[in-house]
């Protein structure tokens, strides 16, 4: 039997280990436990939710205040994985930097990255927005449109993106992208970057930027980039969005084609 | 004659090549001495560089020219004609160079200084080669026979000096990488080919020798230093380390290592001035009641239990102090064993004292006087990088915590001006002291109850307990040992120091901690002392009954018969608590050790191995996000190895055999944490030098070293040593022994002069005039520190006067120059055509200066004051308006 002293020792670890580890703790309370319990009491899921605050808080037609809407939802109210105002910072000013025509976005939720991106870019350029989930891609198309880009602005695609890239090609006409952004699956970052590769359609100067690589992480992707060599990579090193203390990081890929 | 000179020449050219490695080994070392010199060496090496250049041609043709003499065998009477006239040019274009130079560097708008200039020039360029020819004529001196004519050998001793400074100057030369190789690789080897031909007949042979011994010797020397280098042990390990994590983790390796080295020689000299003597001389093991295992516990006294505890057996050996006699001089060599042991426990004390001092007056003059509140940007621009590291990984880590630092020290300066956080901060300081202190109170108590728990256990007997409660004190000390100074980590991150301040604050909490704990386990240790010596009354009484019992008894049966022979093992004996307290240190020890190495295993290893390979089915990324590998804690190690050292000492007097067992343990966690460090740590996010933490070790072990001296010290002197074991039993006090060995083994008068040395009267005029010297030496160091920041205050002052100074000058030189531009534009063409015409090869200096950026041009080329410091100038030698001497001279040309 293990007396009460040597248990009361194990207090200090305890403690230590809730003060170290408490952003890890609030993201899952607010990103599983919150979640589960609104979804059970008004019975629409995160993103509806989310697409309702939106509608009543900002101005329909300006992305700038419907971002904000967003933001305020996911840091106050509940927890959406999107870029993020930080995050989308550096997104925004490597988009202005190197002002794509095409763009291609992996994953696009509940809409937030796609405003975002669209709102950068130039005049005449075109986003294709890739999307698995059906509602989520209804909510999407309902925020890009409140935001006010049409179609000919944003082509939402409701497919995986496994499915979706190597059609690229014939189904859209599409012979070169400038500019990628990947924030779907963390798995699919690597088979889809090789996928990518593989069909062509990246050229010398392509940019591809992915977000999430330290947290949750995709350790492959990253070896992968590591190791091929075909890129000029780094990471910019910041939290993950609507968290504080959680390190997260975005990569930032220049494609220099095969020597 | 000239054939001879050829042959001659050959022979020395194959001894040469033979002796180029070594020269040139030689000559690099030669550079690193006279690094001081470099400077000087520069200003002059400029002036020179012109007229190098010639010779350096020259030298190339008079090889060529040599060579055709050896080829053909001719006589080159012609040539040499040529040669000399060749040389005599040099010597005058050289002396235009000078000129040129001096006029070039004083401006100075009259022609009558222009002409004063020219005089200067010549008797610069004169004296250069006076001194160049003393040199020459000290060290040849000897040399009579003179095969080459003597203008010619003056060349190329010349010639051979200028390389030789060329060589040694040059790393402060600011030419880029490949033209100094270049520069170097040439110098070179003109120098070796032409440094040989330099002496002549007997003497050129004595030269030659001479100058092979020397490489030989540079090269015996250098082999040494490699060779010292490879004895000093587990150095490549610390160095591999130090490249992977930087210099804080491996100042803890070294550390160790050094602790190392200390606890070696402790354990010789308990090994072979205590426990050898007493188990080769002493009496042997059962021939006497404390050299027995007592009869009640024979029958476990080899049970492995037992022995783990440091009972049965291992109590009755050498290892503790209840197995020494009394005896006052053993074996043949009438060792005196009671003396020795007394020696030895002071003697380690005395020589730790000694160690720890001299390191850190060593440390203390090592560090210079620096602040680093100024110029924080610039100290964080040069020196955050840490160039041990070797590690790519590393690298990145270093590159990431640099512009970290940079960022956090932009957003501080920037606080700092808004100045409404510090009250914040200081609140999370404030908040973050009291919670640890609230956690150390914590953590006594918790210590506290613990051992007086374990009182009570012990007086209800420790075998209706389990092994829990029997363990109780150990378990906790270490478990809070473990995880308190993790929770102080966390704690420590609200006040946002300075990595290096934070590392000096955690460390005194966890000193703090480690503290309070040894403490309160002293003052449950001299509860037990008190319980056994009230238990030793009570056996004194006993046994004097037992021993009349036993002589009644006898004298009752028959007085005839045999003594009866009483087995050692059936005396009743004392508690012996010296051996007691030995046994609780031996075991404090053992238990400490095994949970350093079992966290080691568990939260390290088992951690990176977990970390590693369920990796692979993860939902996240485990290595970059949550688990991670852990990282070397090194204030956490550092203090378990300073604190270990304390209960060394403390304990070492009564348990000989504890340096034994620490130097086992450091060995083993030298191997066992390199090990660990390089396999499943990963580099610290913040890497920092930790160039200035080695004195803080150092204090905080002299810290320990005091307070552990403490104890042992009061035990020694107030308490009386048990009465039946021990080398003192039977004495009043441990320290007797020294009186005794003073009035039996020494002549009289010894002892009288040691009395009235230790007569108050005499001894408190010493310790007032130690007092008094160590006062004024220390009031005299700080008159030098002070010396020193006022000085340096000046320095400051002078060089921001300086550079005001500098920025005006050069402000007018601009504007001046547009002027001397706009007036000389029409007859630049001209004058360069003039110059082309004069002098091929040097191209025209006053258009070259011209071309410069206006910033860079005032350059003092002050020969007559050569020693200042290079950038800025003494007040004391004011500069003269730049801006006119780039167009003199092209003036002065028409």
């Amino acid at each position: 039997m293990v007396s009460p002293a040597i248990a009361l020792a194990f207090l200090p670890l305890l403690l230590t280990l809730i003060i170290r580890y408490r952003f890890y703790f609030v993201l899952f309370y607010r990103a599983v436990l919150v979640r589960s319990w609104k979804d059970c009491v008004t019975g629409l899921s995160r993103e509806e939710r989310a697409y309702q605050y939106v509608l009543t808080h900002a101005i329909p037609g300006d992305p700038d205040s419907i971002l904000e809407a967003f933001d305020i939802w996911c840091s106050k109210v509940e927890f959406i994985s999107n870029i993020g105002p930080k995050k989308g910072k550096i997104l925004d000013r490597l988009l202005m930097e190197q002002s794509p025509l095409t763009v291609l976005e992996l994953g696009a939720h509940c809409g937030y990255s796609t405003v975002r991106i669209a709102r950068a870019l130039p005049l005449g350029a075109r986003l294709y927005s890739i999307e698995m989930d059906q509602r989520n891609a209804a909510i999407a198309e309902k925020i890009i449109r409140l935001a006010g880009f049409d179609d000919d602005t944003v082509e939402l695609i409701v497919n995986p993106s496994d499915e979706v890239i190597p059609r690229l090609r014939s189904d859209y006409g599409l012979e070169r992208l400038d500019f990628v952004f990947m924030d779907h699956w963390k798995k699919c970052y690597a088979p889809d970057l090789q996928m990518l590769e593989g069909s062509g359609l990246l050229g010398k100067g392509s940019m591809i930027v992915a977000d999430n690589v330290l947290f949750p992480g995709a350790p492959k992707f990253l070896r992968h980039i590591r190791k091929s060599g075909l890129y000029e990579w780094k990471v910019h090193r910041a939290t993950l969005e609507y968290s504080k203390g959680i390190r997260d990081g975005m990569a930032e890929l220049v494609y220099l084609g095969i020597k | 004659r000239e054939r001879h000179r050829a042959k001659r020449r050959d022979g020395d050219r194959e001894k040469k090549k033979r002796r180029k490695g070594r020269r040139r080994r030689a000559s690099r070392a030669g550079e690193r001495e006279d690094e001081l010199q470099a400077r000087h060496e520069k200003r002059e090496a400029g002036r020179r560089k012109r007229a190098k250049n010639y010779q350096e041609s020259e030298g190339r043709e008079r090889d060529e020219e040599e060579q055709a003499q050896i080829k053909t065998g001719k006589t080159a009477k012609t040539k040499k004609n040529i040669k000399n006239e060749k040389t005599r040019k040099v010597e005058q274009e050289e002396g235009e160079a000078e000129e040129r130079n001096a006029k070039g560097k004083k401006k100075h708008g009259s022609a009558k200084k222009e002409e004063k200039d020219e005089d200067g020039g010549k008797c610069a360029a004169k004296e250069k080669t006076q001194e160049v020819k003393k040199k020459k004529h000290k060290r040849k001196g000897a040399d009579t026979l003179n095969s080459l004519s003597p203008e010619e050998l003056e060349k190329l001793k010349e010639a051979v000096d200028e390389r030789k400074k060329l060589i040694q100057g040059l790393r402060g030369k600011p030419w880029s990488m490949k033209k100094k190789l270049v520069t170097l690789r040439e110098s070179q080897e003109f120098v070796e080919k032409y440094e040989g031909a330099l002496g002549k007949g007997k003497g050129r042979k004595l030269y030659a020798y001479k100058v092979m011994m020397a490489k030989k010797w540079m090269k015996f020397q250098r082999d040494f230093e490699n060779f010292k280098t490879a004895c000093i042990p587990w150095e490549m390990k610390i160095k591999e380390i130090e490249s992977h994590f930087g210099s804080s983790v491996a100042s803890y390796f070294i550390f160790l290592r050094w602790m190392y080295g200390i606890n070696m020689i402790l354990f010789g000299l308990t090994f072979g001035l205590v426990m050898v003597p007493e188990a080769l001389m002493g009496r042997p093991y059962g021939s006497i009641p404390r050299k027995t295992v007592p009869r009640a516990e024979e029958a476990s006294a080899m049970d492995f239990a037992v022995l783990w505890d440091f009972g049965g057996y291992a109590q009755y050996s050498v290892l503790f102090y209840g197995y020494y006699n009394n005896q006052r001089a053993i074996g043949w060599l009438k060792f005196r064993m009671p003396l020795s042991y007394f020696l030895v426990g002071v003697g380690t004390v005395a020589y730790s004292y000694m160690v720890v001092i001299r390191t850190m007056a060593r440390n203390a003059n090592e560090s210079g006087v620096g602040d680093d509140n100024s110029f924080n940007f610039s100290w964080k621009t040069f020196t955050s990088w840490d160039y041990l590291i070797g590690n790519p990984e590393t690298a990145d880590n270093k590159f990431a915590s640099i512009t970290t630092s940079f960022k956090e020290a932009i957003l501080e300066e920037q606080e700092s001006r808004k100045d409404d956080n510090i009250h914040l901060t200081r609140f999370l300081r404030v908040l973050a002291n009291f919670l640890v202190l609230c956690c150390l109170a914590g953590s006594g108590y918790l210590i506290y109850f613990v051992v007086r728990r374990s009182q009570k256990f012990a007086l209800d007997g420790l075998d209706t307990h389990t092994w829990w409660e029997r363990n109780e004190v150990n378990m906790v000390m270490s478990l809070l040992g473990m995880f308190c100074p993790m929770l102080f980590d966390v704690i420590s991150a609200l006040e946002n120091y300075h990595p290096r301040v934070a590392l000096q604050w955690q460390l005194g909490r966890i000193f703090a901690l480690f503290l309070g704990n040894l403490y309160t386990f002293i003052i449950a240790l001299m509860d037990e002392i008190n319980l056994k010596r009230e238990e030793e009354k009570i056996v004194k009484f006993n046994i004097t009954t037992w021993e009349a019992s036993l002589y009644n008894s006898t004298v009752s049966e028959n007085s005839t018969g045999p003594p009866i022979t009483i087995q050692p093992a059936d005396v009743p004996r004392g508690p012996c608590w010296e051996t007691m307290v030995g046994q609780e240190f031996v075991r404090l020890i053992i238990s400490d050790t095994m949970t350093t190495y079992i966290t080691l295993l568990i939260g390290d290893f088992l951690r990176a191995v977990l970390v590693r390979f369920l990796n692979y089915c993860w939902c996240w990324d485990l290595e970059a996000g949550f688990p991670s590998y852990s990282e070397f804690d090194v204030s956490g190690n550092v203090l378990g190895l300073i604190f270990n050292q304390g209960m060394i000492w403390m304990g070492a007097f009564y348990a000989p055999c504890l340096p034994a067992l620490n130097v086992l343990r450091l060995h083993v966690s030298m191997y066992l944490q390199c090990w660990a460090v390089m396999c499943c740590n990963v580099p610290q996010e913040r890497v920092f030098k930790a160039s200035g933490s080695n004195n803080f070790y150092m204090a905080m072990l002299l810290v320990i070293l005091f307070l552990s001296t403490l104890p042992a010290i009061y035990t020694i002197v107030t308490i009386p040593p048990s009465f039946d074991c021990g080398p003192f039993s039977g004495k009043k006090r441990m320290f007797d022994v020294i009186q005794e060995t003073l009035e039996s083994d020494f002549p009289a008068w010894f002892s009288k002069v040691f009395s009235s040395a230790s007569n108050p009267g005499l001894v408190l005029p010493f310790i007032l005039l130690m007092v008094l010297a160590i006062y004024y030496l220390q009031s005299t160091s700080k008159s030098y520190k002070e010396a020193n920041v006022e000085l340096k205050k000046k320095l400051q002052t002078q060089n921001e006067e300086n550079k005001k100074k500098n920025k005006r000058a050069a402000l007018k030189a601009q504007m001046d120059l547009e002027e001397a531009r706009k007036a000389a534009s029409q007859t630049a063409d001209s004058s360069q055509r003039l110059y082309h015409g004069k002098n091929r090869r040097n191209p025209p200096a006053p258009v070259r200066e011209q071309g410069l950026p206006a910033t860079r041009a005032p350059v003092p080329r002050n020969y007559h004051h050569g020693n200042h410091g290079a950038p800025g100038y003494l007040p004391g030698f004011p500069r003269q308006s730049e801006p006119r001497m780039h167009r003199v001279p092209s003036l002065q040309r028409h």
